[in-house]
C-alpha cells in the first residue's frame, strides 16, 4: 500500500534516472572537441584527405575503456583521481603531473582562446575585442554565476557541433571513398604523417579528461547498480567525440584536399570552406567553432584549477568563497588570464605553444593512465570491481602504443633537426 | 646534548638507522604510534611506539625506546641501541604515520574540514618521541618534493617567506585506519566534538569507504544527526552500505519525515525490509507519511509533536515537558486538541513560561489557529509561514483532526532544494 505511488511513478523514475546520469560522459566528451582537436582534424583532413580517418577507430576504443574505467572508479571509491594518486603514488610523482597537468592547461586554454579570436575573426570581429570580452564573461560567469545552468547551456549549444555534419555533407563527400579508405588504411610511413597521427590520438585522448571525468561522476552521486546507464553515458560521450571529429575531417577532406589548399589553424579552414562549399558552410563551421572554444575555455581552466587543489590540499570548489580557497581562485584566475594575454600578443607564437602543450600532453598521458591501471587493479581500492583481463589488456596495450608514439613525438623533432 | 629535539617525518623516513657499533641496520619505513586514545588530551596518543625497519628483504616492527634522533645541522641521525621487537597487539592497535597519515586526508577538528598531510612534525622529550603537529602548509609540500631549502633562499632575496601551516595533533583526527583491526568507535571518538552539520560536510568530503566507517562509528543520537544534514546522494550511500539492523536503529531516532524522504529514494523492497526491522510505532509513521505525493503538504510535515486537552494546567504541562524532553521544535509549537485529536488552538512556550502554574491552557492558548490540510500542495506553505510569521504550521486532515506540523526549518530547506534542483535542470 505503502509503496502504491512508488510503482506509478516507476516508468518516470527510469527515466528520470537516465536522464540525470546521462551527463559526465557526454559533457567530457563535448568539451574533447575543442578548438585544438577542431584544428587537429581540420588540418588532417585539408593535408591527407580521407586517409588517416581509421584513428578514429582504434581512438575511440581506447577512449570508452579509459573512460569507463573513471566512471568505475569513481563510482567505487567516491574519490577523485587527483586524490587516490596523491594518496597512492607519493608526492613526487603527483607533483610531477599536476605541474605538466598545470601547464598543459595553460597551453589548451590558451588554444581555446585562439579559437575564439580565429572564429570571431570569421565574422569580422577584432581579437583584440573578443577575447578579453570572452575571457572577462567566462570568469565572470563562472565565480559570480552559476556554474551549473552554465554547463547546461553550453550543453545545448554543443549540440551546434553537429553543425559540421551540414558542413560535411555540403561539400558532397565521397562517400564510397570513405568507406574504402576505413577499411582498408594505407598508412603512409613518414615523419609528418607520424606526427600528424599522434596529434589525433593526442588530442582526442587529453590527460586533464580523466580527472574531469571521474569528478563529474562523483558529483552526480551515482552507484554501482546504475552502472548500465553509466556505461551508456560512456560509450554515447565517445560517440559524440569520434562522429564530430569524422565529420570534420569529411568537411576539410572532401573540400580542401582535393584542391591542395594548405591551412595552419582551423580558422583557416572555415575560411577556405567559403568559395569550395559555400558562405554558409563557412559560417556554420566558425560557430561550431566558437562556441566549442568558449565552453572548452570556461572548463578547462576550471577543472585544472580544480585538480591542482585536490592533489595539493587546498580547498577548491565554486562552493566556497574567495577567502576560504584562495589558491582555488587564484590559480583559475591566473590561467584564464594568462592564456587570454598569450593571445592578444601580437603575433604570438600561437603553433609553437599549440605543439608543447601537446608534448607536454604526450608524455602525461602514460604517467597518468599507468596510474590509473594500477590504481584500478589494486584491491583495497577496488574492491570486486577491479579490471577484467579485457580491460587491462587494452589498457596496458594503449599504455605501451601510448608510450611509443610519445616517444617518437620527441625524438622526431630531434631527427628533424 | 639538549633535551628537546625536533625533527619531520619526512626526514626520517628511508634513512638508514645505525646501531651502537657504528653499523647500519636497516631503513626506516614506517613509525608507529599509539591510536586508540583514552582521552582528547592523553598524550599517549602522540606517543611513537614502533619503527617500522626493513632490514635486508625483511620489514619487521621493532620498539622506539632503543632508538634516538639526533639533529646534525640540517640532516637527522638515527641510532639504535638494541633491537626490540614489537609485539603483534601493539602493532594492530597502533597507528601508522606514513600508511595512515602521510598524503592522507585527516579531520581539522579546529577548523572543521578536511585538509591533507604534507608532513608530521615530531619532538624528541625525556619520556618518548611524540607526533606533535601535522604540516598541511605550502612549506611541507615543497620540503618534500626536496625543493623547500632552494625555493626558501630564493625567496629570501625577496624577503618573502612561504607560509607553514601547522595543526596541533590534538585537533586533528586521523580517518584511514583500514590495514588495523582496531575498535573504531573508539578511534573516532574526537569527532563527537563537531556539530553534526560540519561533520555531514566531512563525511560527504571523504570518499565511500571512509564515509561509510566514520558513520558506523557514531553513536545512534549522533548517526540521526548526521544523516539529517547530509545531502541525498550521500544519504542514499550510506544507507544502502550499512547493515539493515544498524540503520533501522538510526531511523527510530530521527524524525518520521525525514526518514519518510530517505526511504522515498530507495529502491522499494530495500525501503520495505528497512520498515520491518524499525519498530512498529515508528515505522508505522513513516509509513503514513510516504502515502503522500511529494507535492503535498503531509509529505514534509512531522508527526512528532506535543498536543494537550485544553483542561490541563499550566503545571501540569510543564512537568509533562520535563517528563518528555521533547525536541525544541516540538517544545516551540505547542497544540490544544478535543478529545477527537480535534485542533483547536496553539500555545508556545513563552505562553507557559508567563502564565499562573495553575492557570488552564483553554485560557492561554490562541483559539481558531492557522493550519494547513495535508493535501495542499507543498507551495501554499511559504506564504502562510511569511504571511503570519510562523515557526510551526499544524497540520489537520479534512476532518479538521490533528496530523502533524510542518517546521519552517524544512519549509527552508525545501525551498532552497527547489531552487537547487531547477538549477540543474
Amino acid at each position: 500500500m505503502a509503496f502504491e505511488k512508488q510503482s506509478r511513478k516507476n516508468f518516470f523514475r527510469k527515466l528520470g534516472i537516465f536522464l540525470m546520469i546521462l551527463g559526465p560522459g557526454i559533457i567530457t566528451g563535448s568539451v574533447d572537441n575543442d578548438a585544438g582537436g577542431i584544428t587537429t582534424y581540420s588540418l588532417a583532413g585539408a593535408e591527407y584527405g580521407y586517409g588517416l580517418i581509421w584513428t578514429l577507430i582504434p581512438s575511440f576504443i581506447v577512449l570508452v575503456v579509459i573512460q569507463e574505467m573513471n566512471a568505475r572508479m569513481g563510482i567505487v571509491t567516491g574519490k577523485g583521481l587527483a586524490d587516490l594518486i596523491r594518496e597512492n603514488a607519493g608526492i613526487k610523482i603527483t607533483f610531477f603531473i599536476f605541474i605538466g597537468l598545470l601547464f598543459s592547461g595553460i597551453g589548451n586554454t590558451t588554444t581555446e582562446f585562439a579559437g575564439v579570436a580565429g572564429s570571431m575573426e570569421v565574422f569580422g570581429i577584432s581579437k583584440y575585442i573578443s577575447v578579453p570580452v570572452v575571457a572577462a564573461l567566462v570568469w565572470l560567469l563562472v565565480v559570480k554565476g552559476t556554474y551549473k545552468i552554465a554547463e547546461r547551456i553550453f550543453l545545448v549549444f554543443s549540440v551546434s557541433l553537429l553543425t559540421y555534419v551540414v558542413s560535411a555533407i555540403m561539400g558532397k563527400p565521397d562517400w564510397k571513398e570513405i568507406g574504402s579508405a576505413v577499411i582498408r588504411p594505407r598508412v603512409e610511413m613518414n615523419t609528418r604523417s607520424i606526427a600528424m597521427v599522434i596529434g589525433l590520438v593526442g588530442t582526442t585522448i587529453a590527460p586533464w579528461m580523466q580527472f574531469y571525468m571521474q569528478s563529474s561522476v562523483i558529483e552526480k552521486g551515482l552507484k554501482m547498480k546504475n552502472y548500465k546507464y553509466t556505461l551508456t553515458d560512456v560509450v554515447v560521450g565517445c560517440v559524440i567525440t569520434v562522429v564530430v571529429a569524422f565529420f570534420i575531417m569529411i568537411a576539410c577532406a572532401s573540400t580542401l584536399h582535393p584542391n591542395g589548399v594548405q591551412i595552419h589553424a582551423a580558422k583557416d579552414a572555415a575560411l577556405a570552406l567559403k568559395p569550395l562549399a559555400g558562405n554558409l558552410a563557412s559560417q556554420v563551421f566558425a560557430f561550431g567553432l566558437f562556441i566549442a572554444s568558449i565552453f572548452s575555455a570556461t572548463i578547462l581552466p576550471l577543472a585544472t584549477a580544480f585538480f591542482v587543489c585536490e592533489a595539493f590540499g587546498f580547498e577548491a570548489g565554486l562552493d566556497k568563497k574567495w577567502d576560504e580557497a584562495k589558491e582555488f581562485y587564484i590559480l583559475y584566475t591566473g590561467i584564464l588570464v594568462v592564456s587570454a594575454l598569450i593571445i592578444l600578443i601580437p603575433n604570438a607564437p600561437l603553433i609553437p605553444i599549440t605543439l608543447w602543450s601537446q608534448v607536454i600532453n604526450g608524455i602525461l598521458l602514460p604517467v597518468v593512465l599507468i596510474s590509473m591501471m594500477i590504481l584500478i587493479n589494486k584491491k583495497k581500492i577496488m574492491g570486486i570491481y577491479v579490471n577484467g583481463r579485457t580491460t587491462n589488456i587494452i589498457g596496458w596495450s594503449a599504455v605501451v602504443i601510448l608510450i611509443a608514439l610519445s616517444m617518437v613525438l620527441l625524438i622526431l623533432p630531434v631527427l628533424n633537426k | 646534548m639538549t633535551s628537546l629535539t625536533t625533527f619531520y617525518l619526512s626526514g626520517i623516513i628511508g634513512k638508514e638507522a645505525f646501531g651502537s657499533d657504528g653499523d647500519a641496520i636497516g631503513v626506516i619505513r614506517d613509525l608507529l604510534i599509539n591510536a586508540v586514545p583514552s582521552g582528547q588530551n592523553d598524550p599517549a596518543q602522540q606517543l611513537v611506539i614502533g619503527v617500522k625497519l626493513k632490514t635486508g628483504k625483511e620489514t619487521k616492527f621493532y620498539s622506539f625506546s632503543t632508538f634516538r634522533v639526533v639533529k646534525a645541522r640540517e640532516a637527522v641521525n638515527v641510532t639504535c641501541t638494541d633491537l626490540i621487537e614489537l609485539p603483534g597487539d601493539d602493532v594492530n592497535n597502533g597507528l601508522l604515520l606514513v600508511e595512515n597519515i602521510l598524503d592522507k586526508q585527516i579531520v581539522d577538528l579546529e577548523g572543521r574540514k578536511l585538509v591533507r598531510v604534507n608532513d608530521v612534525r615530531l619532538a624528541t622529550l625525556p619520556a618518548g618521541t611524540f607526533a606533535v603537529a601535522v604540516d598541511i602548509g605550502i612549506e611541507g609540500l615543497l620540503r618534500r618534493i626536496g625543493i623547500s631549502y632552494p625555493i626558501k633562499k630564493l625567496l629570501s632575496l625577496f624577503k618573502v617567506s612561504i607560509p607553514a601551516k601547522f595543526i596541533l595533533w590534538d585537533d586533528v583526527q586521523a580517518i584511514d585506519f583500514s590495514n588495523l583491526n582496531i575498535k573504531l568507535s573508539k578511534s573516532y571518538e574526537k569527532l563527537h566534538t563537531l556539530h553534526p552539520s560540519d561533520l555531514a560536510d566531512i563525511l560527504e568530503d571523504l570518499g565511500k569507504k571512509s564515509s561509510t566507517s566514520v558513520f558506523s562509528a557514531l553513536d545512534e543520537e549522533k548517526a540521526a544527526d548526521v544523516l539529517e544534514e547530509l545531502e541525498t546522494s550521500a544519504q542514499i550511500h550510506i544507507v544502502e552500505s550499512l547493515p539493515v539492523n544498524k540503520m533501522a536503529d538510526v531511523f527510530e531516532k530521527m524524525p518520521a519525515d525525514e526518514v519518510a524522504d530517505i526511504l522515498d529514494e530507495l529502491e522499494d523492497d530495500k525501503a520495505e525490509l528497512l520498515l520491518k526491522e524499525m519498530e512498529a510505532e515508528s515505522s508505522q509513521e513513516v509509513r503514513e507519511l510516504l502515502e503522500y505525493d511529494d507535492d503535498l503538504v503531509g509529505s514534509i510535515m512531522t508527526t512528532d509533536y506535543l498536543s494537550f486537552s485544553e483542561s490541563k494546567t499550566v503545571e501540569e504541562v510543564l512537568r509533562e515537558l520535563r517528563l518528555r524532553k521533547p525536541e525544541p521544535s516540538e517544545l516551540y509549537n505547542l497544540f490544544v486538541t478535543e478529545d477527537n485529536d480535534k485542533l483547536i488552538g496553539t500555545f508556545d512556550l513563552h505562553d507557559l513560561v508567563v502564565a499562573e502554574p495553575d492557570t488552564k491552557l483553554g485560557q492561554i492558548m490562541k483559539s481558531d489557529p492557522v493550519s494547513l490540510f495535508d493535501d495542499q500542495k507543498t507551495k501554499d506553505i511559504a506564504e502562510i509561514v511569511s504571511k503570519y510569521n510562523l515557526l510551526a504550521v499544524p497540520v489537520i486532515d479534512q476532518d479538521e483532526q490533528l496530523q502533524g506540523m510542518v517546521v519552517v526549518d524544512d519549509v527552508v530547506e525545501d525551498l532552497i532544494s527547489e531552487r537547487r534542483t531547477r538549477k540543474r535542470k
